[in-house]
């Protein structure tokens, strides 16, 4: 029996060696290559006999059971006709028949092997093998084809069925049957395999098709076999969420329990998720039109950074941090209102003056005016921005009374004042105020401690 | 040269350039026939979409090649600070309380350690050794850290803690490599290189991409940790030095005014131009661009990298020692740098690497006075960053290249003369924070002795496709075409630590 196991190793022997037979015979047409013409007998002679060894091989291999009988019987019936054709051909050259005919016998013998070599790949890579690869982009497939709306899929028919489709089939379906199993319909998949049942409903733990998946890769009863694609992690939590709920062959996703985990894992199915979690909330969701490409450059030549905050994207964000501020650069802005989300203006000569110059920025969610010469009275203008999350007022002159005017600011979340001329009394009547949004007043100290300065000697 | 020299010289030249004028172009089209025909049916099968599909091809311009370019999502994170501790500090002795450890102390090491490990020193049988140090828990999230790192205890929820990092590297330089360019051969770009690449940097009077050194020597892979591998040289990190200048030469020498200097570097770009209207080669116009820098740089480069302007409490609180090279410095200045715009700023600091062959080699002596000379810096850094405004959107990461062993070490089966532990690669820690990281986090979790990861185990890929999303990259899709195919940071593998992500 275990000779049967080079049988997939053997045959590229008849293959290689025939082939080439057949080519160096087809080149005796032309005188010049005549000189190829007393290598044949052997070539035939050699091709012949290792086509014999691999069907014997074969025939061996075809009695584990893996396969399905009918390919295996047209591979084997073919295989056999190689056999006999290229041993056939060499008695051809012995009896010295004629070269045309054997011109037509090689190219006979060319389509065989081709035939033969063909069902061989669809025994051992799964029928489709060949279509398949040309349809591939080269990166891995998912296996579970994107769900549009993953809540109204059936969740055997759009999920689990594609996913043991492209990861099982190819050795437990239609065409082979490893260890007898086949999971390609219900019966099939609740009959089992040789060692048993495959699937117990309701008990992801006690069924042997989620064990075999969650041993260790060098475990030698994983699977998929450690060579072939692995299931991902949310793939392999599917197989056991569908299980755990009772293994349903009709029921759509929504009908069937869910933890919010099991949401979270469902949702992954869904394209365009993914990318949600990363549409990060100081980005607004809403959708705005490309902006003026002149107005970005005049603020380019003058030094400010204007850039969109992702290459997808039309919001921008503009930084000064090698620009200086004047009313002319700031006018540059205005075109841009409706796209430019962050502005950093930090370390520049912006006063109360340049502030009201701002004020067209609706959607501004992060600004930056530290170390600027902002004042109470310009800190007026953020009030109108709504959508603020972020403002630096660090070393700028703000007090208490101004500060106190940005709490109508419903998004915010952090606000830095740290060397403002807020007094430390102010500190926690403004920490009150603005509830949930975080204030950092700064001033941190990290005192030097005896350990600091005292060296650890052996 | 003498004249017959000259005249063999001269003659060779002629027998070759007479052997080119035999290649003509008939020539040229019947030995490449194959070829072409490849290059065009290449091209054919590009267009249906046979090809490589990169959406997210960063486009390169080589006479600006630092200008602030987008990720392609928005990123938490603008800048980087990466503290390597080179040497590999040991988790044992700072974060990864093991209690159990202590049980085992003096006691030879179970066979079931030992069987099928290397080291880079144990042999035979080691003794096991107890944590050299005290822990307490601190803050609301309960994080186990050591009597080593007073100061930096108090900022236990502004951090994630990654406490399962392991790597396949057990010798300093290999494995320093492997964490900074993704490989841990020579020849990959590092981390700071692909971010400079991909994102620019803000401020074009200065580096993208610094690097900084302290610790009295260099890291063992030495600069290639700060290498731009494949892509263009112009990403390779700039090392500056703490003390005297920041960068060498960057005075103007005597006598050369700031006008002259001007001069001169024009009439060389104007050179460089010509020459790029021969050639067309890009690398030329980097070329122009770096001089035009250089001379921006001159300016503001002093001016940013003298610590010396900053107030007095600045100083206190990092603990900084003016006109000395040191770690604290060096942080002080990282923070100016990421301030100016910055996008990645690396240290080193040299000295971790606690083996017990002498007292500044051991735990309780050497160990405990590098712990001293980087925790009030760090934490320093920790809070003036969250002072300033700037935590959100500059990642900080600390750590070493690998972890230590909980068993004490021994060389040919002699015990050392001081407490040490041995390289490990199993299990280590390394913390993130800021830059759109969790506070307060712990991801991953190790034994109870600290040898192996019992869960939440990350490796050197994961922790640079963290840092790549934290800057808006997908590390998938962030590759450099090199050698016939694309290239990423993250090779193969790498998957982002969701868990420590806010």
């Amino acid at each position: 029996m275990s000779l049967g196991h080079f049988h997939p190793v053997l045959v590229h022997l008849p293959i290689g060696i025939l082939l080439l037979g057949c080519f160096f015979q087809l080149l005796t047409v032309h005188a010049r290559f005549l000189s190829l013409r007393p290598a044949l007998p052997l070539i035939y002679l050699l091709g012949g006999l290792s086509a014999v060894f691999s069907s014997a091989t074969g025939y061996l291999l075809s009695q584990s059971g893996d396969y399905d009988p009918g390919t295996v019987g047209l591979h084997q019936w073919l295989g056999i006709c190689v056999s006999v054709v290229a041993l056939l051909v060499y008695g051809m050259y012995r009896a010295h028949a004629k070269e045309a005919l054997l011109n037509v016998v090689s190219v006979v013998l060319i389509a065989l092997i081709t035939l033969t070599g063909h069902y061989g790949g669809t025994l051992t890579h799964g029928s489709g093998y060949l279509s398949m690869a040309l349809k591939e982009d080269g990166k891995g497939k998912a296996a579970v084809p994107p769900v549009p709306d993953v809540q109204r899929a059936a969740v055997y028919m759009h999920m689990v069925q594609p996913l043991l489709q492209s990861r099982c089939y190819s050795c437990h379906g239609p065409d082979k049957q490893k260890g007898k199993l086949r999971l390609d319909t219900r019966d099939l998949i609740f009959k089992g395999g040789e060692d048993g049942k495959v699937l117990v409903p309701g008990s992801a733990e006690e069924s042997e098709l989620i064990k075999r998946l969650l041993l260790p890769l060098s475990n030698e009863d994983h699977m998929p076999p450690k060579e072939k694609p692995q299931l991902t992690e949310e793939e392999i939590a599917l197989l056991q969420w569908w299980i755990r709920e009772g293994a349903d062959f009709n029921k759509k996703v929504l009908e069937l329990k869910q933890s919010e985990k099991d949401k979270a894992m469902l949702l992954s199915f869904q394209p365009g998720t993914a990318k949600k979690e990363q549409q990060l909330a100081d980005v607004p969701a809403a959708e705005v039109g490309k902006a003026d490409a002149a107005a970005i450059e005049r603020l380019k030549d003058a030094g400010v950074v204007v850039i969109p905050v992702s290459s997808s994207s039309n919001y921008l964000s503009a930084s000064f941090v090698t620009a200086g501020v004047s009313p002319e650069v700031l006018t540059l802005l205005e075109p841009l209102k409706k796209q430019l989300v962050w502005l950093n203006i930090a370390n520049t000569a912006l006063d109360d003056r340049g502030m009201q110059r701002l004020a067209v920025l609706e959607n501004l969610v992060r600004i930056n005016l530290s170390r600027t010469s902002v004042t109470d009275k310009g800190l007026n203008i953020l009030k109108g921005f709504s959508r603020l999350q972020y403002i630096n007022l660090v070393g700028t002159k703000v007090t208490a009374t101004g500060i106190a005017q940005l709490k109508t600011l419903k998004e915010l979340k952090s606000l830095y004042l740290y060397q403002t001329a807020i007094v430390k009394d102010d500190e926690p009547r403004l920490k009150k105020l603005f509830g949930k949004a975080d204030l950092d007043f700064g001033g941190y100290v990290v005192p030097t401690l005896e350990k600091d300065t005292t060296e650890v000697k052996p | 040269m003498t004249r017959d020299e000259l005249n063999a010289h001269r003659l060779v030249k002629e027998a070759k350039e007479t052997e080119l004028r035999a290649f003509t172009r008939r020539h040229f089209l019947k030995e490449s026939a194959m070829g072409l025909g490849a290059v065009a049916m290449g091209a054919l099968l590009g267009s249906c979409g046979f090809g490589n599909k990169s959406t997210n091809a960063i486009l390169y311009d080589p006479a600006h090649p630092l200008l602030p370019k987008s990720p392609p999502f928005p990123g938490k994170a603008k800048s980087v600070i990466y503290l390597h501790m080179a040497g590999a500090p040991s988790q044992l002795e700072l974060f990864d309380y093991k209690p159990e450890l202590m049980k085992m102390d003096g006691q030879d090491c179970p066979q079931s350690l030992l069987a099928g490990k290397k080291f880079a020193f144990i042999t035979g049988v080691p003794k096991m050794l107890g944590p050299q140090a005290k822990f307490a828990q601190h803050g609301e999230s309960r994080a186990w850290i050591s009597e080593n790192l007073p100061h930096f205890a108090t900022m236990a929820d502004e951090v994630s803690f990654l406490k399962a990092v392991s790597t396949d590297q057990f010798n300093h330089a290999p494995a320093q490599l492997l964490i900074h360019t993704g490989s841990p051969r020579l020849g990959r770009p590092s981390m700071g290189s692909w971010a400079t690449y991909g994102l620019g940097t803000e401020n074009q009077n200065l580096p993208g991409f610094v690097v900084l050194t302290s610790g009295g020597s260099f890291p063992d892979a030495g600069k290639s940790i700060w290498g731009s591998g494949f892509l263009p040289s112009v990403y390779q990190g700039v090392q500056c030095r703490s003390e005297g200048d920041p960068v060498l030469f960057i005075k103007d020498p005597q006598g050369m005014s700031r006008d002259l200097r001007k001069a001169s570097i024009d009439a060389i770009n104007a050179s460089n131009e010509q020459e790029f209207a021969t050639y067309n080669d890009p690398e030329i116009l980097s070329r122009i661009s770096q001089y035009e820098m250089a001379y921006r740089m001159q300016i503001s480069a002093p001016e940013v990298m003298n610590i010396n302007d900053e107030p007095q409490y600045i100083h206190e609180m990092y603990g900084t020692q003016p006109g000395r090279s040191c770690f604290a410095n060096n942080v002080l200045l990282a923070r100016k740098l990421v301030e100016k715009g910055v996008r990645y700023v690396q240290l080193f600091d040299w000295g971790w690497d606690a083996h017990g062959d002498g007292p500044n080699n051991s735990l309780n002596i050497g160990l405990k006075n590098k712990c001293r000379s980087i925790d009030k810096p760090v934490t320093a850094l920790l809070l003036d960053l969250k002072q300033r405004g700037l935590l959100e959107e500059t990642l900080v990461v600390w750590g070493g290249e690998f972890g230590r062993t909980p068993m004490m070490e021994n060389r040919n089966g002699v015990q050392n003369p001081y407490n040490g532990r041995d390289h490990h690669t199993d299990a280590f820690t390394i913390w993130m924070a800021g830059g759109g990281i969790k506070k307060g986090a712990t991801y991953g979790e190790t034994d109870e002795i600290g040898y192996s990861p019992v869960s939440g185990k990350v490796d050197a890929f994961d922790i640079q496709a963290t840092i790549l999303n934290q800057l808006g990259f997908d590390h998938e899709q962030f590759t450099y075409p090199f050698q016939g195919r694309p290239f990423r940071l993250t090779d193969v593998g790498g998957k982002v630590i969701h868990d420590i992500i806010a």
